[in-house]
């Protein structure tokens, strides 16, 4: 039970600030980091028209993520962002993942990670709404369809960096929470491997493809 | 226990946003829900605009959630600003 | 301190029968309502289609049996309230044995109705199609008994609220803070077992239509209700965090009602979703049974709409969160 709150910290004293690092979700970051990377470059070494197990499995998500991009966003913008949404997904599919490896915890089940991805994907996407849209466009988005409306479609918007942030981490964490509470209750006898596939591998691939789709929407809604 | 007057009202404030976004959030899920159930429908009837009903769907969800995002404001506003 | 008037003792053994009543007597309506539905469709099965009339009442009964475990655990829970020792008897004890009932009653409403609906969906849809009836009742059974998850939440909070010891916390805000975790799990157990509920139903209907078509529709259905219990979730993490965080000593009546202000807007803010969660995960699966080829856009959609609709859960954890941490 105790675990749960425990995490190893880093403090920095600056000038009256502390600047706090966590440790684990930095190593565990790294981790994510190594993993994809090695998936990346051994799926890709020996490319062939007969395609090996690994290559296979990248060419999979990638030619589903360009398709995805594109029915979004059409096909010039899709060979831009669609890098962007793969790597997204290779790396949240393998955070979501790492929790099922004894001794490794994921890196979403802390809230840094999913909010910073979250506002990665809210600048990308008011990003291209201001270069496909025209600044003077942009902004009049907000004042429709009444000028007073504007501070609520500014919350409106800011509450989605919110909302895709905090399902991920809500999902992950409480997954973490259940198999803890219930490994603690069974003595870790039969259930908690059975718990750790469930959120690990099926509720984890669902929250990141949802993450990835949401980023994907995100930024097609401000295109149009 | 003796209650203060402002001691009344903050613990009022909090209370209140609590039920605010708790009932806010009720009407808006539904609803969203809703309008996703009827999307899948048209796309079972019509697969081939998959796409147009997908915005379509986005446009209405986003327009149903706004209950819910004044909702959240007088959360935040009960919370910080009473 | 005391409440009431009271001394410690009496005062703890009457929220616990007060707690015990409250699990029993809520506990009851799911299960009694969805075991009713089921009823009512197998009896208009059986109307439609005499000759399997064995089948559908086998089916029945095995349906009700397993709506019948949300109001079996809330059972549990209530006898557990009236007989249990009280090793140390407060106001913190008391307020955690009220919120127990409180979260297994609440709590078991959801899964109870939404039980029913996939257990008299799939008798009607026996009648249809009684060639596949093992199909049916087997995807049934699956349906159901996920379900049950919410209910599950709710029970595991109930017991830890039973046998955590009180210890020597500050008897406010600790217990407001107690019962805002029972509320929390409890309510929003409500709309993601009757979501649950729905989206099984609509499988069922979907493998008598097209039997051939099993395999995805209950994937379909499976990742449906997943994504539907993510409201429940959310309620599960704030009761923790309430449960198992150390508030500091506050006679002030702000510090008391917002932490049980967290809980019940967690707890309501999950039910609305849940519902809405379940009826897009209905509306997937019965296309997906109707045109699988088009299984992968359909529950792309699926998972798009039910994410968008959770957002407003999702407010409302962050407004509990506020009101724990913040305020």
């Amino acid at each position: 039970m105790d675990r749960l709150g425990e995490i190893h910290q880093l403090l920095i004293p600056l000038s009256g600030y502390t600047i706090t690092i966590n440790l684990e979700v930095l190593v565990m970051t790294g981790i994510v980091f190594l993993l994809a990377l090695t998936f990346g470059f051994v799926a890709s070494r020996q490319k062939k028209i007969l395609p090996g197990k690994l290559q296979l499995i990248g060419e999979l998500i990638v030619l589903t993520f360009f398709g995805l991009t594109e029915e979004a966003l059409g096909r010039t913008h899709a060979r831009t962002y669609a890098p962007l949404i793969c790597a997204l997904f290779i790396f949240l599919l393998i955070s979501n993942w790492l929790g099922i490896l004894p001794h490794l915890e994921e890196p979403t089940r802390d809230l840094n990670t999913p909010l910073s991805l979250g506002i990665l994907g809210f600048v990308v996407a008011h990003y291209v709404g201001i270069r496909n849209k025209g600044f003077k466009v942009y902004i009049k988005s907000y004042f429709e369809p009444v000028f007073f409306l504007m501070p609520l479609n500014v919350i409106g918007e800011l509450a989605k960096i919110v909302s895709i942030s905090f399902r991920l981490f809500g999902n992950i964490m409480g997954g973490a929470i259940i198999i803890l509470v219930v490994s603690y209750l069974t003595y870790s006898i039969l259930l908690p491997p059975f718990l750790n596939i469930f959120f690990g591998l099926f509720v984890g691939t669902i929250q990141a493809f949802v993450f990835t789709m949401l980023t994907v929407v995100y930024i097609s809604v401000q295109l149009k | 226990m003796a209650i203060e007057g402002a001691e009344l009202v903050k613990a009022a404030a909090l209370l209140g946003a609590g039920l605010s976004m708790g009932l806010g959030a009720i009407g808006p899920g539904v609803g969203e829900g809703m309008a996703a159930a009827k999307a899948c429908e048209a796309i079972g009837q019509n697969p081939k605009e998959a796409g147009l009903l997908t915005r379509t769907m986005l446009v209405g969800q986003a327009v149903a959630e706004s209950t819910g995002i004044y909702s959240l404001v007088i959360a935040l506003l009960l919370l910080f600003v009473v | 301190m005391t409440l009431l008037g009271l001394d410690n003792l009496t005062l703890t053994q009457t929220a616990a029968y007060v707690g015990g009543a409250a699990a029993m007597g809520l506990g009851a309506i799911g299960a009694a309502t969805g075991e009713g539905f089921t009823a009512s469709r197998a009896s208009e099965a059986i109307a439609r289609n005499e000759e399997h009339a064995g089948d559908i009442i086998k089916n029945m009964l095995v349906g009700q049996a397993i709506s019948e475990s949300a109001s079996i655990f809330s059972l549990v829970i209530a006898i557990l309230l009236l007989f249990m020792d009280m090793p140390d008897p407060g106001i913190v004890k008391a307020a955690s044995l009220l919120a127990a009932g409180l979260c297994m009653g609440f709590g078991a409403i959801g899964s109870g109705v939404g039980a029913g609906l996939p257990a008299g969906r799939s008798c009607l849809a026996i009648a249809r199609q009684p060639a596949v009836s093992g199909r049916i009742t087997t995807n049934m059974l699956i349906g159901t008994a996920v379900c049950q998850t919410p209910a599950i939440f709710a029970m595991v909070v109930a017991l830890i609220l039973l046998f955590k010891p009180a210890g020597g916390a500050a008897a406010f805000p600790t217990s407001a803070a107690l019962i805002g975790a029972g509320l929390s799990t409890g309510l929003a157990a409500i709309g993601s077992g009757y979501g649950g509920g729905m989206a099984a139903g609509a499988s069922c209907e979907g493998v008598a239509r097209q039997p051939e078509t099993t395999t995805a529709v209950t994937t379909t259905m499976l990742v449906g209700q997943a994504v539907a219990q993510t409201p429940s979730v959310f309620g599960l993490l704030v009761s923790f965090v309430l449960m198992f965080r150390s508030f500091p000593e506050s006679t002030a009546l702000s510090a008391s009602v917002g932490l049980l202000s967290a809980g019940l807007c967690m707890g309501l803010g999950g039910i609305g979703p849940g519902i809405g969660n379940g009826m897009t995960a209905e509306g997937a699966v019965r296309w997906v049974a109707r045109r699988v080829d088009y299984s992968g856009d359909l529950m792309r959609i699926m998972l798009v709409g039910q994410a968008v609709s959770q957002s407003t859960a999702i407010y409302a954890m962050v407004v509990s969160l506020v009101l724990i941490f913040v305020v």
